[in-house]
């Protein structure tokens, strides 16, 4: 699934998240107030989650506008114009990456910024990361910097709780 | 003084949203539709969540576009050029009796020529900047600290942080976790709540009472080693000036969270023990201009702003100051109501455009070119990130339209000395956080247990006998001095009422403040919030006693 820039996933070190929220601002307002990205609680740290881009994505499997698909560059992404927000993907997420927009009746769903991949630029949530805690990396530099993968294993010795 | 001055980009456009003052553009993504880009500049990741709402400011809905006269239903819609000749007017026709309150987070240049037309009227004129940063700049503009900009905490090797910087200056923490990463053990000793998200990346921290005085006498323990005036649990600041004075470029960030005088206070001790562990001092502030805006004011005679609204012109104009949000409607009300002519000038309609008889458009800070002072010596220039909209004048521009001068060159280099403690005091501060006021700081807390989104009508479905009552959590040290214990019930008495509720003490929760839940109706009278009105969140103080 290595498609140009898209073999890389957006990672966060948690030893550096504020729990500021920049990603999330500029997620909504980059993708004309809706955002793909969402925080999870999990007591200790609120911690920002994307989507994974899966290797076989149940939201791809379950959408029946077939809004959902894996485009030419590997990123799975919604149709805006099919996507009727039946709310099936959201419900098939095995991560909880996805949610309905209750305002656009769609589902809001990270497409890692096309229009800013397009020009070589990471995805705006990495962009605006004061404390670079967010990072566009791919498989073997998650590896080698031990960061944890949103949405699925975390990996570190002490995962929630800062160095 | 700053060891290491920033580079002055006339190119660039600054967010003032606080002194940080990160780099900033947008790009546009369609017709009518702008988005924020991230400038990586010196460092710079991009803007935080806060300054992301930037773009919402341009294309925002309610924006004033137009001049507009009258109150209420009889408001219309009226010239610019029309509506500029009559603020003039009433300006010249005053006999002295008028007074001009400006915003502080203008630019440099703008500031000065409203005091200049404020003197060439015969006027009183004040500039507001949130009392904290007043008092900060007051505290430690001629206190001889050697500064520091945000840039300068990537070459810290030990770090002294006083409040929830990490939460009210996010970008900051990017150099600090520069300075972190080339030494993994570098102190990070942190005076804040202890549940903030700064604390939760200390290797100590201490927790003041939210109490006017407390975080300086916190910092007085670290200096003098004598713990006992910081409360019971500050022994362990005796030893953190050995960590600040072994190392060798500690650096002290200081905020302040509560009002003037305590901000002073707070910046007074901050100098006193940088001298002592020669470490530098990164002042943060509310409004990305304050240092200069105080400075100004002082150079330029402007009076404090108490005093201005004190003697109730019967002209006032207010150039882009939401006085009554930040000052509270007690202190700004009756000046208002008193003043036969109340003009407004500014971007966004607020609580003193509604009250104006008078309303001029203009445009936002970050539309115009100017200077701000983000720090002592930390003058930036900037350029605009946007054009006004069609019609819309800059503030320069309607301040020179009035009479102003047409071209001012503001002088921001001379300091303010500090200000007598009961000067200080006598700063109106922000509801709640009164420095001389006692009791506990009230805060509406989200309780998902008892409806977080604040609905009335789902919690009316309760039939009266079983409907729960709301909570209070505090401290276990102020239910104590309140004679209450975990599960009692307490009478919480404040401003604009009394509620009865169940204590909730929890060992997590801060000294000298408590939380209600914000779902029930008479908690939410507590704050003074109105039907189908805007939530303030504002804090208020209050009282707590036994049922």
């Amino acid at each position: 699934m290595a498609i140009g820039t898209t073999e890389k996933r957006v990672v966060l070190d948690l030893d550096r998240c504020i729990e500021c929220k920049s990603c999330m601002a500029a997620c909504y307002y980059g993708h004309g107030r809706m955002t793909g990205l969402n925080f999870v609680d999990i007591g200790p740290a609120l911690l920002p989650i994307v989507c994974r881009q899966c290797a076989e994505p149940a939201c791809v499997e379950v959408c029946p506008a077939r809004a959902m698909k894996r485009d030419e560059r590997g990123v799975v992404a919604r149709g805006i114009f099919m996507c009727r927000g039946c709310g099936s993907c959201v419900r098939a997420c095995p991560f909880g990456m996805l949610s309905v927009e209750m305002t656009g009746h769609q589902v809001a769903k990270c497409d890692l910024c096309a229009d800013r991949l397009s020009r070589n630029l990471a995805p705006r949530c990495v962009s605006v990361c004061p404390t670079g805690a967010l990072q566009f990396a791919t498989a073997a530099e998650i590896e080698a910097e031990g960061l944890a993968v949103l949405g699925g294993r975390i990996a570190g010795d002490h995962p929630i709780q800062r160095r | 003084m700053c060891s290491e001055p920033v580079t002055t980009k006339a190119d660039a456009a600054r967010c003032l949203l606080c002194n940080v003052g990160c780099p900033v553009r947008i790009v546009r993504s369609g017709p009518d539709r702008y988005i924020p880009d991230y400038v990586p500049h010196a460092g710079y990741a991009g803007l935080c969540g806060r300054g992301s709402v930037l773009v919402e400011f341009l294309d925002h809905p309610q924006r004033l576009l137009g001049a507009e006269r009258g109150t209420g239903a009889n408001r219309r819609r009226i010239d610019l050029a029309a509506a500029i000749q009559e603020a003039a007017g009433a300006l010249r026709n005053c006999d002295g009796a008028a007074a001009v309150i400006v915003d502080g987070n203008l630019d440099l240049n703008s500031i000065a020529a409203a005091g200049r037309l404020a003197a060439a009227n015969g006027a009183a004129w004040s500039v507001f900047v949130p009392p904290s940063d007043l008092g900060l700049v007051q505290g430690l503009d001629s206190a001889g600290c050697e500064f520091v900009g945000p840039e300068g905490l990537a070459t810290a090797d030990a770090l002294l942080v006083i409040g929830n910087i990490f939460a009210t200056h996010p970008v900051a923490a990017h150099w600090v976790f520069e300075a972190r990463a080339k030494s993994r053990r570098m102190p990070v000793l942190v005076i804040a709540d202890g549940s903030a998200v700064t604390a939760e990346f200390a290797t100590s921290v201490f927790q003041p009472r939210l109490a006017a005085g407390a975080a300086a006498q916190a910092v007085a323990a670290i200096r003098t080693g004598k713990t006992d005036a910081a409360g019971p649990d500050a022994q362990s600041l005796a030893a953190w000036k050995e960590h600040l004075k072994k190392v060798k470029s500690p650096v002290i960030v200081v905020s302040a969270e509560l009002g003037a005088a305590d901000a002073q206070n707070l910046a007074t001790e901050v100098a006193r023990l940088a001298a002592e562990v020669h470490g530098r001092v990164l002042p943060l502030t509310a409004y990305g201009n304050a240092w200069g805006a105080v400075r100004l004011a002082a150079a330029g005679g402007a009076q404090p702003i108490e005093k201005v609204l004190a003697a109730t012109p019967r002209t006032l104009l207010v150039i882009g100051a939401d006085l009554e949000s930040a000052l509270g409607t007690r202190a700004v009300s009756p000046a208002f109501e008193r003043a036969e002519r109340l003009i407004y000038v500014g971007p966004m309609p607020n609580r003193a455009s509604s009250r104006a008889g008078l309303v001029i458009p203009a445009a936002f800070a970050f539309e115009t070119a100017g200077r701000a002072l983000l720090g002592p010596d930390r003058e930036v220039q900037f350029s605009p990130l946007l054009a006004p909209p069609a019609g819309v004048p800059t503030v320069r521009a309607v301040v020179q339209a009035l009479g102003g001068p047409a071209d001012v060159r503001a002088d921001a280099t001379g300091k303010v000395a500090a200000a007598s403690e009961a000067a200080a005091e006598a700063v109106a501060d922000a509801p709640g956080v009164r420095a001389d006021a006692d009791g506990l700081v009230l805060a509406p807390a989200a309780d998902p247990f008892h409806f977080a989104d604040g609905s009335l009508t789902r919690l009316a479905s309760w039939p009266p006998v079983v409907r729960p009552r709301p909570a209070l959590v505090m401290a276990e040290s102020d239910a104590r001095a309140a004679n209450l214990a975990d599960t009692d019930l307490a009478v919480v008495d404040g401003p604009a009422g009394s509620v009865v509720v169940e204590t909730v003490t929890s060992a997590a929760a801060r000294p000298g403040q408590a939380r209600a839940s914000a779902a029930f109706a008479e908690v939410r009278d507590m704050f003074g919030w109105t039907w189908n009105g805007p939530m303030p969140g504002e804090p208020v103080r209050v009282r707590v006693r036994k049922a």
